[in-house]
Protein backbone atom coordinates (compact mmCIF):
# COMPACT_ATOMS: atom_id res chain seq x y z
CA UNK A 1 0.00 0.00 0.00
CA UNK A 2 1.38 3.10 -0.83
CA UNK A 3 0.91 6.30 1.48
CA UNK A 4 1.13 9.78 0.07
CA UNK A 5 2.52 12.66 2.37
CA UNK A 6 0.38 14.96 0.59
CA UNK A 7 -2.52 12.99 0.98
CA UNK A 8 -1.70 12.43 4.67
CA UNK A 9 -1.08 16.25 5.24
CA UNK A 10 -4.29 17.58 3.72
CA UNK A 11 -6.17 14.80 5.98
CA UNK A 12 -4.43 15.92 9.32
CA UNK A 13 -5.63 19.39 8.38
CA UNK A 14 -8.52 18.79 7.97
CA UNK A 15 -9.22 16.74 11.03
CA UNK A 16 -7.42 19.65 13.19
CA UNK A 17 -9.69 22.30 12.00
CA UNK A 18 -13.13 19.84 12.13
CA UNK A 19 -12.28 19.06 15.80
CA UNK A 20 -11.50 22.51 16.80
CA UNK A 21 -15.17 23.15 15.80
CA UNK A 22 -16.62 20.28 17.35
CA UNK A 23 -17.79 20.32 20.40
CA UNK A 24 -18.29 16.86 21.82
CA UNK A 25 -14.48 16.87 21.35
CA UNK A 26 -13.77 19.92 23.03
CA UNK A 27 -15.92 18.65 25.77
CA UNK A 28 -14.01 15.73 26.28
CA UNK A 29 -10.51 17.95 26.23
CA UNK A 30 -11.77 20.01 28.69
CA UNK A 31 -12.81 16.91 31.72
CA UNK A 32 -9.12 16.44 31.84
CA UNK A 33 -8.29 20.08 31.86
CA UNK A 34 -11.12 20.61 34.18
CA UNK A 35 -9.63 17.76 36.52
CA UNK A 36 -6.56 19.40 36.96
CA UNK A 37 -7.94 22.58 38.21
CA UNK A 38 -10.29 21.17 40.41
CA UNK A 39 -7.36 18.24 41.88
CA UNK A 40 -4.27 21.08 42.46
CA UNK A 41 -3.74 21.48 45.85
CA UNK A 42 -6.27 19.33 47.54
CA UNK A 43 -4.05 16.72 47.98
CA UNK A 44 -3.15 16.19 51.68
CA UNK A 45 -1.08 13.50 51.27
CA UNK A 46 1.97 12.18 49.01
CA UNK A 47 -0.16 9.57 46.85
CA UNK A 48 -2.70 12.42 46.74
CA UNK A 49 0.00 14.26 45.12
CA UNK A 50 0.29 11.67 42.83
CA UNK A 51 -3.21 11.08 41.65
CA UNK A 52 -3.69 14.87 41.14
CA UNK A 53 -0.97 14.90 38.78
CA UNK A 54 -1.23 11.28 36.93
CA UNK A 55 -5.40 11.08 37.24
CA UNK A 56 -5.60 13.98 34.80
CA UNK A 57 -3.00 12.15 32.63
CA UNK A 58 -4.77 9.54 32.39
CA UNK A 59 -8.00 10.66 31.84
CA UNK A 60 -6.79 12.73 29.07
CA UNK A 61 -5.35 9.89 27.13
CA UNK A 62 -8.82 7.65 27.53
CA UNK A 63 -11.17 10.34 26.82
CA UNK A 64 -9.15 12.27 24.29
CA UNK A 65 -7.23 9.01 22.90
CA UNK A 66 -9.84 6.75 22.46
CA UNK A 67 -13.54 8.26 22.41
CA UNK A 68 -12.11 11.16 20.13
CA UNK A 69 -10.54 9.03 17.96
CA UNK A 70 -13.67 6.80 17.68
CA UNK A 71 -16.14 9.43 17.41
CA UNK A 72 -13.89 10.95 14.29
CA UNK A 73 -14.14 7.80 12.74
CA UNK A 74 -18.07 6.73 13.32
CA UNK A 75 -18.91 10.39 11.82
CA UNK A 76 -17.04 9.47 9.04
CA UNK A 77 -19.35 6.83 8.21
CA UNK A 78 -22.24 8.35 9.52
CA UNK A 79 -22.31 11.43 7.56
CA UNK A 80 -21.26 9.92 4.12
CA UNK A 81 -18.29 11.68 4.58
CA UNK A 82 -16.16 8.47 4.41
CA UNK A 83 -18.21 7.66 1.12
CA UNK A 84 -16.69 10.86 -0.55
CA UNK A 85 -13.05 10.26 0.64
CA UNK A 86 -12.82 6.21 -0.79
CA UNK A 87 -14.23 7.77 -4.07
CA UNK A 88 -10.98 10.01 -4.30
CA UNK A 89 -7.22 8.55 -4.14
CA UNK A 90 -7.43 8.28 -0.29
CA UNK A 91 -6.81 4.66 0.61
CA UNK A 92 -8.24 3.46 3.92
CA UNK A 93 -5.26 3.60 5.36
CA UNK A 94 -4.47 7.07 5.12
CA UNK A 95 -7.84 8.04 6.66
CA UNK A 96 -6.96 6.22 9.72
CA UNK A 97 -3.26 7.36 9.94
CA UNK A 98 -4.02 11.18 9.76
CA UNK A 99 -7.00 10.78 12.40
CA UNK A 100 -4.43 9.03 14.70
CA UNK A 101 -1.53 11.28 13.91
CA UNK A 102 -4.66 14.40 15.00
CA UNK A 103 -5.77 12.38 18.15
CA UNK A 104 -2.15 12.10 19.04
CA UNK A 105 -1.35 15.58 18.59
CA UNK A 106 -4.64 16.86 20.17
CA UNK A 107 -4.17 13.97 23.34
CA UNK A 108 -0.16 15.83 23.60
CA UNK A 109 -1.66 19.32 23.91
CA UNK A 110 -3.92 18.24 26.62
CA UNK A 111 -1.86 16.73 29.02
CA UNK A 112 1.08 19.79 28.26
CA UNK A 113 -1.79 22.23 29.70
CA UNK A 114 -3.15 19.68 32.30
CA UNK A 115 0.63 19.17 33.72
CA UNK A 116 1.20 23.30 33.43
CA UNK A 117 -1.91 22.95 36.11
CA UNK A 118 -1.11 20.35 38.13
CA UNK A 119 2.89 20.80 38.27
CA UNK A 120 5.25 18.16 37.36
CA UNK A 121 6.40 16.05 40.46
CA UNK A 122 10.01 15.33 39.94
CA UNK A 123 10.51 12.34 37.90
CA UNK A 124 12.14 11.00 34.62
CA UNK A 125 11.17 12.52 31.53
CA UNK A 126 12.46 9.39 29.93
CA UNK A 127 9.95 6.94 31.68
CA UNK A 128 7.01 9.63 31.44
CA UNK A 129 7.21 9.09 27.95
CA UNK A 130 7.34 6.10 27.94
CA UNK A 131 4.28 5.51 30.02
CA UNK A 132 2.19 8.00 28.04
CA UNK A 133 2.94 6.82 24.47
CA UNK A 134 2.24 3.36 25.48
CA UNK A 135 -1.18 4.04 27.03
CA UNK A 136 -1.73 6.79 24.29
CA UNK A 137 -0.94 3.43 21.70
CA UNK A 138 -3.51 1.00 23.80
CA UNK A 139 -6.33 3.81 23.89
CA UNK A 140 -5.98 4.52 20.59
CA UNK A 141 -6.08 1.24 19.02
CA UNK A 142 -9.45 0.48 21.17
CA UNK A 143 -10.23 4.29 20.14
CA UNK A 144 -9.57 3.02 16.47
CA UNK A 145 -11.47 -0.38 17.00
CA UNK A 146 -14.99 1.38 18.92
CA UNK A 147 -14.94 3.53 15.53
CA UNK A 148 -14.45 0.76 13.19
CA UNK A 149 -17.51 -1.37 14.69
CA UNK A 150 -19.84 1.62 15.46
CA UNK A 151 -21.55 3.04 12.28
CA UNK A 152 -22.79 6.04 13.88
CA UNK A 153 -21.39 8.61 16.69
CA UNK A 154 -24.04 7.69 18.91
CA UNK A 155 -23.31 3.75 18.62
CA UNK A 156 -19.64 4.98 19.83
CA UNK A 157 -21.17 5.46 23.22
CA UNK A 158 -23.09 2.25 22.70
CA UNK A 159 -19.79 0.33 21.96
CA UNK A 160 -17.36 2.86 24.33
CA UNK A 161 -19.09 3.42 27.46
CA UNK A 162 -18.31 0.39 29.13
CA UNK A 163 -14.12 0.51 28.24
CA UNK A 164 -14.09 3.74 29.46
CA UNK A 165 -15.85 3.18 32.68
CA UNK A 166 -13.65 0.45 33.24
CA UNK A 167 -10.29 1.98 32.28
CA UNK A 168 -11.45 5.25 34.36
CA UNK A 169 -13.36 4.11 37.36
CA UNK A 170 -11.11 0.96 37.71
CA UNK A 171 -8.03 2.60 39.18
CA UNK A 172 -10.07 4.80 41.19
CA UNK A 173 -12.72 3.18 42.90
CA UNK A 174 -12.52 -0.80 42.23
CA UNK A 175 -9.36 -1.09 44.43
CA UNK A 176 -11.70 0.26 47.61
CA UNK A 177 -13.82 -2.62 46.88
CA UNK A 178 -13.60 -5.93 49.03
CA UNK A 179 -13.18 -8.45 46.61
CA UNK A 180 -10.25 -10.18 45.83
CA UNK A 181 -11.20 -10.91 41.67
CA UNK A 182 -12.28 -7.21 41.82
CA UNK A 183 -8.71 -6.34 42.86
CA UNK A 184 -7.11 -8.40 40.66
CA UNK A 185 -8.80 -7.38 37.77
CA UNK A 186 -8.16 -3.59 38.37
CA UNK A 187 -4.74 -4.69 38.52
CA UNK A 188 -4.41 -5.68 34.86
CA UNK A 189 -5.72 -2.54 33.84
CA UNK A 190 -3.49 -0.76 31.68
CA UNK A 191 -4.90 2.36 33.53
CA UNK A 192 -4.10 0.61 36.87
CA UNK A 193 -0.77 0.37 35.70
CA UNK A 194 0.21 3.66 34.13
CA UNK A 195 -0.73 5.22 37.28
CA UNK A 196 1.01 2.61 39.85
CA UNK A 197 4.05 2.82 37.52
CA UNK A 198 4.54 6.35 37.77
CA UNK A 199 3.82 6.58 41.40
CA UNK A 200 6.45 3.79 42.08
CA UNK A 201 9.03 5.61 39.66
CA UNK A 202 8.60 9.21 41.68
CA UNK A 203 8.36 7.24 44.74
CA UNK A 204 12.24 6.17 44.11
CA UNK A 205 11.57 3.10 42.15
CA UNK A 206 13.86 1.93 39.09
CA UNK A 207 13.40 -0.26 36.37
CA UNK A 208 13.52 -3.14 38.40
CA UNK A 209 10.40 -1.58 40.75
CA UNK A 210 8.39 -0.43 37.52
CA UNK A 211 8.96 -3.28 35.66
CA UNK A 212 5.80 -4.99 36.44
CA UNK A 213 3.86 -2.32 35.11
CA UNK A 214 6.24 -1.54 32.29
CA UNK A 215 5.23 -5.46 31.37
CA UNK A 216 2.14 -4.84 31.95
CA UNK A 217 1.41 -2.24 29.55
CA UNK A 218 3.90 -3.82 26.78
CA UNK A 219 1.06 -6.68 26.63
CA UNK A 220 -1.48 -4.79 26.58
CA UNK A 221 0.22 -2.58 23.72
CA UNK A 222 0.77 -5.20 21.30
CA UNK A 223 -2.82 -6.83 22.10
CA UNK A 224 -4.05 -3.71 21.37
CA UNK A 225 -2.27 -3.17 18.25
CA UNK A 226 -3.18 -7.12 16.93
CA UNK A 227 -6.77 -6.66 18.07
CA UNK A 228 -7.22 -3.36 15.42
CA UNK A 229 -5.07 -4.85 12.72
CA UNK A 230 -8.08 -7.88 13.22
CA UNK A 231 -10.95 -5.71 13.15
CA UNK A 232 -9.32 -3.54 10.30
CA UNK A 233 -9.38 -6.11 8.44
CA UNK A 234 -12.95 -7.75 8.75
CA UNK A 235 -14.49 -4.80 9.00
CA UNK A 236 -13.95 -3.31 5.72
CA UNK A 237 -13.47 0.53 6.14
CA UNK A 238 -13.58 1.50 2.40
CA UNK A 239 -16.55 -0.83 1.36
CA UNK B 1 0.41 2.85 46.48
CA UNK B 2 -2.11 5.70 46.00
CA UNK B 3 -4.73 3.84 44.29
CA UNK B 4 -5.13 1.41 46.69
CA UNK B 5 -5.60 3.44 49.35
CA UNK B 6 -9.04 4.92 51.08
CA UNK B 7 -7.19 8.24 52.01
CA UNK B 8 -7.50 9.98 48.95
CA UNK B 9 -10.88 9.49 48.72
CA UNK B 10 -11.87 13.10 48.41
CA UNK B 11 -9.57 13.75 46.02
CA UNK B 12 -11.71 11.60 44.22
CA UNK B 13 -15.17 12.34 44.77
CA UNK B 14 -13.78 15.76 43.32
CA UNK B 15 -12.75 14.14 39.93
CA UNK B 16 -16.33 12.22 39.77
CA UNK B 17 -18.15 15.72 39.33
CA UNK B 18 -16.43 15.96 35.80
CA UNK B 19 -16.68 12.83 34.85
CA UNK B 20 -19.99 11.63 35.92
CA UNK B 21 -20.87 15.22 33.71
CA UNK B 22 -19.19 13.18 31.10
CA UNK B 23 -20.53 9.93 30.99
CA UNK B 24 -24.23 11.68 31.20
CA UNK B 25 -22.99 13.55 27.97
CA UNK B 26 -22.23 10.27 26.81
CA UNK B 27 -25.66 8.54 27.34
CA UNK B 28 -27.41 11.00 26.23
CA UNK B 29 -25.62 10.17 23.04
CA UNK B 30 -27.27 6.85 23.20
CA UNK B 31 -30.10 7.67 21.49
CA UNK B 32 -31.52 3.93 21.22
CA UNK B 33 -29.34 2.70 18.95
CA UNK B 34 -28.73 -0.88 20.46
CA UNK B 35 -29.79 -3.03 17.63
CA UNK B 36 -27.83 -1.64 14.59
CA UNK B 37 -24.62 -2.78 15.43
CA UNK B 38 -24.53 -5.76 12.95
CA UNK B 39 -21.63 -4.85 9.89
CA UNK B 40 -21.96 -6.79 7.02
CA UNK B 41 -19.02 -8.29 4.97
CA UNK B 42 -18.82 -8.34 1.35
CA UNK B 43 -15.91 -10.40 -0.63
CA UNK B 44 -14.61 -9.16 -3.45
CA UNK B 45 -14.50 -11.59 -6.35
CA UNK B 46 -12.40 -10.17 -9.24
CA UNK B 47 -12.08 -10.97 -13.01
CA UNK B 48 -10.23 -10.27 -15.85
CA UNK B 49 -10.77 -9.76 -19.90
CA UNK B 50 -9.56 -7.69 -22.53
CA UNK B 51 -11.58 -4.87 -24.35
CA UNK B 52 -11.38 -2.92 -27.37
CA UNK B 53 -11.00 1.01 -26.29
CA UNK B 54 -13.49 2.66 -28.58
CA UNK B 55 -15.97 2.91 -25.90
CA UNK B 56 -15.35 4.50 -22.55
CA UNK B 57 -17.93 2.01 -20.52
CA UNK B 58 -18.71 -1.07 -21.79
CA UNK B 59 -21.69 -3.19 -20.18
CA UNK B 60 -22.67 -6.42 -20.71
CA UNK B 61 -25.50 -8.59 -19.13
CA UNK B 62 -24.84 -7.36 -16.17
CA UNK B 63 -26.74 -8.48 -13.18
CA UNK B 64 -26.76 -7.61 -9.65
CA UNK B 65 -28.72 -9.11 -7.04
CA UNK B 66 -29.38 -7.73 -3.47
CA UNK B 67 -29.70 -10.56 -0.35
CA UNK B 68 -33.29 -11.63 -1.46
CA UNK B 69 -33.74 -8.79 -4.10
CA UNK B 70 -32.44 -8.78 -8.02
CA UNK B 71 -32.13 -4.98 -8.82
CA UNK B 72 -30.08 -5.56 -12.31
CA UNK B 73 -31.55 -7.94 -13.86
CA UNK B 74 -29.71 -8.18 -17.59
CA UNK B 75 -28.38 -5.08 -18.39
CA UNK B 76 -26.24 -3.94 -21.29
CA UNK B 77 -25.17 -0.73 -23.28
CA UNK B 78 -21.54 1.67 -24.04
CA UNK B 79 -21.11 5.05 -23.21
CA UNK B 80 -19.02 6.69 -25.92
CA UNK B 81 -15.51 9.06 -24.99
CA UNK B 82 -17.11 12.85 -24.90
CA UNK B 83 -20.92 11.67 -24.94
CA UNK B 84 -23.59 12.88 -22.16
CA UNK B 85 -25.44 9.47 -21.39
CA UNK B 86 -28.49 9.49 -19.45
CA UNK B 87 -30.10 6.70 -17.53
CA UNK B 88 -33.45 7.69 -17.45
CA UNK B 89 -35.75 5.45 -15.13
CA UNK B 90 -38.21 5.88 -12.11
CA UNK B 91 -37.85 5.37 -8.40
CA UNK B 92 -35.83 2.27 -7.77
CA UNK B 93 -35.57 0.60 -10.96
CA UNK B 94 -31.74 0.26 -10.25
CA UNK B 95 -29.90 3.46 -11.28
CA UNK B 96 -27.85 4.39 -7.96
CA UNK B 97 -27.01 0.42 -8.16
CA UNK B 98 -25.21 1.16 -11.77
CA UNK B 99 -23.97 3.82 -10.96
CA UNK B 100 -22.37 2.25 -7.96
CA UNK B 101 -21.22 -0.87 -9.56
CA UNK B 102 -19.88 1.61 -12.61
CA UNK B 103 -17.54 3.71 -9.72
CA UNK B 104 -16.28 0.78 -7.78
CA UNK B 105 -18.47 0.68 -4.55
CA UNK B 106 -20.36 -2.30 -5.26
CA UNK B 107 -19.35 -5.93 -6.66
CA UNK B 108 -21.92 -6.96 -9.72
CA UNK B 109 -23.23 -10.65 -9.39
CA UNK B 110 -22.36 -11.84 -12.99
CA UNK B 111 -22.42 -9.75 -16.61
CA UNK B 112 -19.39 -7.83 -17.78
CA UNK B 113 -18.23 -4.24 -16.74
CA UNK B 114 -15.05 -1.88 -17.80
CA UNK B 115 -14.27 1.45 -17.63
CA UNK B 116 -11.46 3.02 -19.54
CA UNK B 117 -11.29 -0.72 -20.75
CA UNK B 118 -11.05 -3.03 -17.27
CA UNK B 119 -13.42 -3.60 -14.35
CA UNK B 120 -13.45 -1.07 -12.03
CA UNK B 121 -13.03 -2.41 -8.52
CA UNK B 122 -10.13 -4.38 -10.17
CA UNK B 123 -8.21 -0.83 -10.94
CA UNK B 124 -9.64 0.69 -7.95
CA UNK B 125 -5.75 1.42 -6.73
CA UNK B 126 -4.34 1.99 -10.28
CA UNK B 127 -5.25 5.64 -10.83
CA UNK B 128 -9.16 4.92 -11.71
CA UNK B 129 -10.59 6.72 -8.69
CA UNK B 130 -8.80 9.85 -10.14
CA UNK B 131 -10.22 10.11 -13.42
CA UNK B 132 -13.50 9.38 -12.34
CA UNK B 133 -15.87 12.40 -10.66
CA UNK B 134 -18.69 11.05 -8.64
CA UNK B 135 -22.14 12.84 -7.22
CA UNK B 136 -24.00 10.51 -5.48
CA UNK B 137 -27.56 11.54 -4.01
CA UNK B 138 -25.56 10.40 -0.43
CA UNK B 139 -22.33 11.74 -0.62
CA UNK B 140 -21.78 13.91 2.52
CA UNK B 141 -19.68 17.31 3.14
CA UNK B 142 -18.19 18.59 6.45
CA UNK B 143 -20.84 19.80 7.84
CA UNK B 144 -18.54 21.83 10.72
CA UNK B 145 -15.95 23.10 7.61
CA UNK B 146 -16.34 26.17 5.05
CA UNK B 147 -17.45 25.63 1.88
CA UNK B 148 -13.54 26.45 0.74
CA UNK B 149 -12.32 24.19 3.98
CA UNK B 150 -14.24 21.42 2.29
CA UNK B 151 -12.87 21.86 -1.62
CA UNK B 152 -9.33 21.98 -0.19
CA UNK B 153 -9.12 18.56 1.34
CA UNK B 154 -10.40 17.28 -1.94
CA UNK B 155 -7.15 19.49 -3.82
CA UNK B 156 -4.70 17.94 -1.49
CA UNK B 157 -6.28 14.66 -2.13
CA UNK B 158 -6.35 15.06 -6.04
CA UNK B 159 -2.76 17.34 -5.85
CA UNK B 160 -4.71 20.35 -7.83
CA UNK B 161 -3.80 23.06 -6.35
CA UNK B 162 -5.89 25.59 -4.54
CA UNK B 163 -6.43 28.38 -6.62
CA UNK B 164 -8.74 26.13 -8.88
CA UNK B 165 -11.14 26.36 -5.96
CA UNK B 166 -12.24 29.89 -7.05
CA UNK B 167 -13.26 28.90 -10.34
CA UNK B 168 -14.52 25.61 -10.12
CA UNK B 169 -17.07 27.37 -6.85
CA UNK B 170 -17.69 30.14 -9.73
CA UNK B 171 -18.64 27.38 -12.24
CA UNK B 172 -21.24 26.17 -9.48
CA UNK B 173 -22.95 29.72 -8.67
CA UNK B 174 -21.39 29.20 -5.05
CA UNK B 175 -18.59 31.76 -5.66
CA UNK B 176 -20.25 33.84 -3.11
CA UNK B 177 -20.28 31.00 -0.11
CA UNK B 178 -16.58 30.12 0.08
CA UNK B 179 -16.56 30.48 3.87
CA UNK B 180 -19.77 29.50 4.89
CA UNK B 181 -19.63 26.78 6.96
CA UNK B 182 -21.77 23.86 5.26
CA UNK B 183 -23.99 23.32 7.68
CA UNK B 184 -25.76 26.15 7.01
CA UNK B 185 -26.56 25.95 3.31
CA UNK B 186 -29.48 25.04 1.87
CA UNK B 187 -29.85 21.73 0.46
CA UNK B 188 -29.43 23.21 -3.24
CA UNK B 189 -26.61 25.03 -2.51
CA UNK B 190 -25.15 21.47 -0.66
CA UNK B 191 -25.72 19.91 -3.98
CA UNK B 192 -24.36 22.12 -5.85
CA UNK B 193 -21.00 22.23 -4.01
CA UNK B 194 -20.81 18.35 -4.37
CA UNK B 195 -20.64 18.58 -7.97
CA UNK B 196 -17.85 21.47 -7.27
CA UNK B 197 -15.79 18.56 -5.35
CA UNK B 198 -16.90 15.88 -8.36
CA UNK B 199 -15.40 18.45 -10.63
CA UNK B 200 -12.02 19.74 -8.97
CA UNK B 201 -10.07 17.64 -11.05
CA UNK B 202 -11.05 17.10 -13.91
CA UNK B 203 -12.02 13.83 -14.68
CA UNK B 204 -12.36 11.93 -17.84
CA UNK B 205 -15.77 10.72 -16.75
CA UNK B 206 -18.29 12.66 -14.50
CA UNK B 207 -20.63 10.46 -12.90
CA UNK B 208 -24.31 12.55 -11.67
CA UNK B 209 -27.00 10.29 -10.08
CA UNK B 210 -29.42 12.76 -9.58
CA UNK B 211 -27.96 15.91 -9.81
CA UNK B 212 -30.28 18.73 -10.09
CA UNK B 213 -33.28 16.87 -8.05
CA UNK B 214 -33.25 19.32 -5.35
CA UNK B 215 -32.44 22.59 -7.40
CA UNK B 216 -34.74 25.53 -8.56
CA UNK B 217 -35.35 26.20 -12.42
CA UNK B 218 -32.50 29.14 -12.46
CA UNK B 219 -29.94 26.83 -10.86
CA UNK B 220 -30.95 23.71 -12.71
CA UNK B 221 -29.86 25.76 -15.87
CA UNK B 222 -26.81 27.07 -14.22
CA UNK B 223 -25.53 23.12 -13.67
CA UNK B 224 -26.83 22.23 -17.10
CA UNK B 225 -24.52 25.24 -18.75
CA UNK B 226 -22.14 23.72 -16.21
CA UNK B 227 -22.40 20.27 -17.69
CA UNK B 228 -22.33 21.28 -21.31
CA UNK B 229 -19.13 23.17 -20.88
CA UNK B 230 -17.34 20.60 -19.37
CA UNK B 231 -18.86 18.11 -22.14
CA UNK B 232 -17.43 20.73 -24.38
CA UNK B 233 -13.79 20.96 -22.81
CA UNK B 234 -14.07 16.42 -23.54
CA UNK B 235 -15.54 15.42 -20.11
CA UNK B 236 -17.59 12.52 -20.70
CA UNK B 237 -21.09 12.78 -18.86
CA UNK B 238 -23.07 9.48 -17.43
CA UNK B 239 -26.19 11.11 -15.84
CA UNK B 240 -29.13 9.38 -13.99
CA UNK B 241 -32.49 11.35 -13.47
CA UNK B 242 -36.32 11.10 -13.41
CA UNK B 243 -36.67 14.26 -14.59
CA UNK B 244 -37.41 13.76 -18.59
CA UNK B 245 -36.84 17.20 -19.38
CA UNK B 246 -33.25 17.44 -17.90
CA UNK B 247 -32.82 13.93 -19.92
CA UNK B 248 -33.93 15.75 -23.25
CA UNK B 249 -32.08 18.88 -22.74
CA UNK B 250 -28.79 17.55 -21.93
CA UNK B 251 -28.10 13.80 -23.48
CA UNK B 252 -26.65 12.95 -26.29
CA UNK B 253 -28.00 9.67 -25.69
CA UNK B 254 -30.50 7.81 -23.05
CA UNK B 255 -31.52 4.37 -21.41
CA UNK B 256 -34.89 3.97 -20.21
CA UNK B 257 -34.57 2.01 -17.01
CA UNK B 258 -37.56 -0.28 -15.60
CA UNK B 259 -37.29 -2.73 -13.27
CA UNK B 260 -33.56 -3.49 -13.46
CA UNK B 261 -33.99 -3.57 -17.25
CA UNK B 262 -33.59 -1.25 -20.22
CA UNK B 263 -36.53 -1.26 -22.06
CA UNK B 264 -35.24 1.43 -24.91
CA UNK B 265 -31.84 3.47 -25.86
CA UNK B 266 -31.29 6.31 -28.33
CA UNK B 267 -31.13 9.40 -29.08
CA UNK B 268 -34.15 11.68 -27.40
CA UNK B 269 -35.18 13.40 -30.70
CA UNK B 270 -35.48 9.21 -32.60
CA UNK B 271 -36.71 8.22 -29.85
CA UNK B 272 -39.59 10.93 -30.16
CA UNK B 273 -39.79 10.04 -33.81
CA UNK B 274 -39.92 6.28 -33.41
CA UNK B 275 -42.61 6.68 -31.01
CA UNK B 276 -44.59 9.85 -32.08
CA UNK B 277 -48.12 9.18 -33.94
CA UNK B 278 -47.00 11.92 -36.37
CA UNK B 279 -50.00 13.48 -36.24
CA UNK B 280 -50.26 17.70 -36.50
CA UNK B 281 -51.96 19.79 -34.21
CA UNK B 282 -53.58 23.20 -35.32
CA UNK B 283 -54.96 25.87 -33.40
CA UNK B 284 -57.22 28.36 -35.00
CA UNK B 285 -60.04 30.81 -33.03
CA UNK B 286 -62.39 27.44 -32.68
CA UNK B 287 -60.55 25.30 -30.70
CA UNK B 288 -57.40 22.84 -31.46
CA UNK B 289 -57.87 20.28 -34.24
CA UNK B 290 -55.69 17.37 -35.00
CA UNK B 291 -54.99 16.49 -38.10
CA UNK B 292 -53.15 13.24 -39.48
CA UNK B 293 -49.68 13.61 -42.28
CA UNK B 294 -51.46 12.39 -45.36
CA UNK B 295 -53.70 14.07 -48.11
CA UNK B 296 -56.57 14.97 -46.27
CA UNK B 297 -54.49 16.47 -43.04
CA UNK B 298 -52.28 18.45 -46.17
CA UNK B 299 -55.38 19.73 -47.33
CA UNK B 300 -57.16 20.99 -43.96
CA UNK B 301 -53.96 22.64 -43.24
CA UNK B 302 -53.95 24.41 -46.38
CA UNK B 303 -57.75 25.57 -46.19
CA UNK B 304 -56.95 26.60 -43.10
CA UNK B 305 -54.11 28.83 -43.95
CA UNK B 306 -55.98 30.19 -47.36
CA UNK B 307 -58.52 31.63 -45.07
CA UNK B 308 -56.20 33.24 -42.98
CA UNK B 309 -57.48 30.87 -39.41
CA UNK B 310 -54.31 29.21 -38.41
CA UNK B 311 -53.23 30.33 -35.38
CA UNK B 312 -50.46 27.87 -34.39
CA UNK B 313 -48.97 24.80 -35.43
CA UNK B 314 -47.56 21.97 -33.38
CA UNK B 315 -45.99 18.58 -34.80
CA UNK B 316 -47.26 15.93 -31.83
CA UNK B 317 -44.02 14.64 -31.00
CA UNK B 318 -44.02 12.71 -27.68
CA UNK B 319 -42.19 13.45 -24.64
CA UNK B 320 -39.85 11.35 -22.94
CA UNK B 321 -41.97 10.79 -20.15
CA UNK B 322 -45.11 9.80 -22.53
CA UNK B 323 -42.75 7.61 -24.39
CA UNK B 324 -41.78 6.13 -21.27
CA UNK B 325 -45.45 5.49 -20.11
CA UNK B 326 -45.91 4.02 -23.61
CA UNK B 327 -42.83 1.83 -23.59
CA UNK B 328 -43.25 0.29 -19.66
CA UNK B 329 -46.31 0.88 -19.00
CA UNK B 330 -45.75 3.13 -15.91
CA UNK B 331 -44.89 6.64 -15.63
CA UNK B 332 -41.34 8.04 -14.27
CA UNK B 333 -41.67 9.33 -10.93
N1 LIG C 1 -28.21 -2.17 -0.19
C1 LIG C 1 -29.34 -2.70 -0.69
N2 LIG C 1 -29.83 -3.86 -0.20
C2 LIG C 1 -30.94 -4.40 -0.71
N3 LIG C 1 -31.65 -3.89 -1.73
C3 LIG C 1 -31.23 -2.75 -2.28
C4 LIG C 1 -30.05 -2.09 -1.79
N4 LIG C 1 -29.86 -0.97 -2.53
C5 LIG C 1 -30.87 -0.93 -3.42
N5 LIG C 1 -31.69 -1.99 -3.28
C6 LIG C 1 -32.88 -2.29 -4.11
O1 LIG C 1 -32.50 -2.32 -5.46
C7 LIG C 1 -33.46 -1.70 -6.27
C8 LIG C 1 -32.80 -0.60 -7.10
O2 LIG C 1 -32.37 0.42 -6.22
P1 LIG C 1 -31.60 1.73 -6.73
O3 LIG C 1 -31.18 2.48 -5.53
O4 LIG C 1 -30.54 1.33 -7.68
O5 LIG C 1 -32.78 2.50 -7.47
P2 LIG C 1 -32.77 3.97 -8.11
O6 LIG C 1 -33.16 3.80 -9.54
O7 LIG C 1 -31.51 4.65 -7.84
O8 LIG C 1 -33.96 4.67 -7.34
P3 LIG C 1 -34.12 6.22 -6.87
O9 LIG C 1 -34.60 6.99 -8.06
O10 LIG C 1 -35.15 6.16 -5.81
O11 LIG C 1 -32.79 6.69 -6.36
C9 LIG C 1 -34.53 -1.18 -5.35
O12 LIG C 1 -35.62 -2.07 -5.40
C10 LIG C 1 -33.93 -1.20 -3.99
O13 LIG C 1 -34.88 -1.54 -3.02
MG1 LIG D 1 -30.97 6.39 -6.75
Amino acid sequence: MSLSLHRLLAIISKEWKDSIKNPQILLMAGIPILMAILGKGRAQTAEGAMDVFTMPLMVAIVTVGAFAQALMISEEKEKNTLRALMLSPASPMEVLLGKSVMTAAFTVIVIFICTQITGIPDLHFGFLILFVLMMLIISMAFGTVIGLISRTASETSIVGLPVLLIFIFGPMFGSGIDSAVVVKIVEMLPSYQFMLGLSDHVNGGGLEEVKGSLLNLVIWTAAAIVLTFIIYRSKSFDK
Amino acid sequence: MSARKPDSFNLKMTYFIPLTAQFMGDLLCLRGNFGKLAVSLRKATKRQWVTAMESIIEVENLQKSYKNKQALKNVSFRVRRGEIFGFLGPSGSGKTTTVKILTSQLQHTSGRVSVFGADPLRNRRAGFLSRIGVLTDNSGMYDRLTVYDNLKLFCGLYGVPDKEIGPVLASVNMAADQSTPVQKLSKGMKQRITLARAILHRPEILFLDEPTSALDPVNMGQIHDTLRRLNREGTTIFLTTHNMQEAETLCDRVAFLNNGEISALDTPLELRLQHGDRTITVTTSRGKEIVSQDEAGARRISELMARGELLAIHSNEPTLGDIFVKITGRGLE
